[in-house]
């Protein structure tokens, strides 16, 4: 399949199963609520080592927040309830309880599984904090320095997907780079999903297993332009540099839609800016059951 | 199918115990076998259909027509359906309620919404002592549910109150939220002596100061702007209450109390 003069590689992107949950910041205006989302989800790109995957996925006006506040919403990601409920707790506890004028809410419910978010924090209140229950949902009111803060107890966690991903394969860093931001323009219109690395795009993209027994993922040597004569390399000579968007979201289609208009817009760019080929992190089914194959994504 | 429909015949003598007729109790039963219910009468029983005209069959929908404060336990125990009352109605008014809603288009005695679980009680009048209370020797009060008043309540609302929420659109009497565990307590009006004596946890929410202040067992924590009033308004929006239009505010003067005791309660008063 080729759009544009870019050709779409006749392969799937591989993704894997997690636990993922949305959070409302609200904070007396939109600046502090981003400062408080931004350090939420701070050191959050992969679970690899950050423990969880987390974005945000968009800023919120007055009207679509449980406060009335200006808020942001962000979704984040990991490997299991466990593991999801310790991310939420600890960076929850960290970055928006001591981030001020700052409240806490569930963005997604979902009775059947939930996990704490200001159910432990509580204990900070040192004995002062309330408890109220507002339409079914209980919150807990913690008095701290600014004032209070108000966080809700729990929240839904939702069996979701990670790790969706395609390449862009461009002439130069440059022109790779200016097509990667164009996708992440578009994609960020699409509700569900968050690109969880710096600026939503990855220039070390990972194949699964090393020759070193420690780790557990390494460099994807196929797709590393300057090793095109030392390894099975996967790509062509005028192919200079690659770029890689990962997309973490609450369903498969989430994501689906996202890698559609995140490589229509690369797409969009063509050859006449450079841009090759889009491609996949393809790693023979070792990584997970979600497979999302591009043309059948681009048909 | 229209609303099961207890006509009261006359004004008994003595105060008559309805708590068998609720929804939940009556839905498989046949009207003939509702007529046949002994109601206890004071120190007797008398058949339900000998104390009132009954009509309708719908038994998820209960009313009480030309209703009287003799009527004591009206949705004891209640779970589903509705129960609507023309009329006053006497004590005890949704004991134990656990879901559903009663509505009252009149006044409602003592002990209104007592040890209420769920649900909701609007009384379109005025309540008795005791609204949301504990019965006498029990600790606790009601836990859950919403209770409206759109008249006055007598003393010593939310008496013992666990959990759940009063929202009175006139006055409360001496006593609101005395030995009150949890739960909120809002007032449009004016609140009578002794407000919050012996409260342990808690939020009383007025929108005015006390003619006669708040008492010393409380400490003035100073004035603030308290996130979670707008939820709670936002809360009211969907109940037919003057709650529902009173305009949201979150700047309130906070008072903290009963220092005699725990300490934990508040008052909240609009600013």
């Amino acid at each position: 399949m080729i759009i544009n003069g870019v050709t779409i590689d006749e392969t799937f992107a591989e993704a894997f199963p997690m636990k993922g949950t949305r959070l409302i910041i609200t904070a007396l205006n939109a600046k502090w609520a981003m400062i408080s989302a931004q350090a939420f989800t701070g050191f959050a790109t992969s679970v690899i080592a950050c423990g969880c995957e987390a974005g945000i996925e968009r800023e919120l006006d007055e009207s679509e927040t449980p406060d009335g506040r200006p808020g942001v919403s962000i979704l984040i990601f990991a490997m299991g309830g466990k593991s999801l409920a310790k991310q939420v707790e600890t960076r929850s506890g960290q970055c928006v309880l001591t981030s001020p004028t700052s409240a806490l809410f569930s963005g997604l419910d979902n009775p059947d599984k939930e996990i704490a978010l200001g159910k432990n924090l509580r204990y900070f209140g040192d004995g002062f904090q309330i408890s109220k229950m507002i339409d079914g949902k209980r919150y807990w009111r913690i008095p701290v320095m600014d004032g209070e803060f108000l966080t809700q107890e729990n929240t839904g966690v939702h069996d979701s997907v990670g790790g969706g991903n395609f390449l862009v394969l461009a002439e130069s860093q440059i022109q790779a780079l200016e097509a990667c931001e164009a996708a992440i323009i578009e994609m960020k219109k699409i509700p569900n999903v968050i690109m969880p690395f710096p600026g939503g795009v990855v220039r070390s993209g990972s194949k699964v297993g090393s020759k070193f027994k420690a780790l557990n993922a390494s460099t994807n040597d196929a797709f590393c332009p300057t090793l095109k004569g030392q390894t099975n390399s996967d790509l062509s000579p005028e192919v200079e540099s690659v770029m890689e968007i990962v997309i973490d979201g609450l369903t498969k289609e989430d994501i689906d839609k996202a890698m559609r208009v995140g490589i229509q817009a690369v797409c969009d760019l063509g050859a006449d800016n450079g841009i090759r080929r889009i491609s996949a992190g393809n790693y023979g089914g070792k990584l997970g059951p979600f497979h999302f194959h591009l043309q059948e994504i681009m048909a | 199918m229209s609303a099961l429909t207890f006509t009261l015949k006359m004004i008994p003598a003595q105060r008559i115990d309805c708590s068998p007729l609720t929804p939940d109790l009556l839905v498989d039963q046949s009207v003939s076998e509702i007529a046949a219910i002994e109601l206890v009468v004071g120190n007797t029983t008398a058949r339900v259909d000998s104390l009132f005209d009954i009509s309708g069959s719908n038994k998820a929908e209960i009313k009480f027509l030309n209703s009287s404060d003799k009527l004591d336990f009206v949705g004891h125990n209640m779970i589903s359906g509705t129960i609507s009352i023309e009329g006053n109605v006497g004590a005890y008014l949704g004991l134990f309620l656990e879901g559903g809603q009663i509505e009252v288009n009149g006044n409602s005695g003592i002990y209104t919404a007592c040890e209420m679980k769920l649900g909701q009680i609007k009384i379109n009048g005025n309540a008795g002592e005791f609204v949301g209370g504990a019965r006498p020797g029990y600790k606790n009060g009601m836990t859950g549910g919403i209770v409206i008043v759109t008249g006055n309540t007598g003393a010593r609302t939310g008496d013992h109150m666990r959990r759940g929420m009063i929202l009175i659109e006139g006055n409360a009497g001496d006593y609101c939220a005395a030995r009150m565990i949890s739960g909120t307590i809002a007032v449009l009006g004016n609140v009578g002596a002794h407000l919050g004596y012996g409260m342990k946890r808690g939020t009383v929410l007025l929108t005015q100061m006390p003619k006669q202040g708040i008492s010393a067992n409380f400490n003035d924590c100073g004035s603030h702007t308290l996130a979670f009033l707008p939820l709670l308004f936002n809360s009211f929006a969907k109940l037919e209450s003057k709650f529902a239009t009173t305009e949201s505010f979150s700047r309130v003067q906070r008072y903290a109390g009963d220092l005699g005791g725990i300490g934990m309660g508040e008052i909240l008063i609009k600013i």
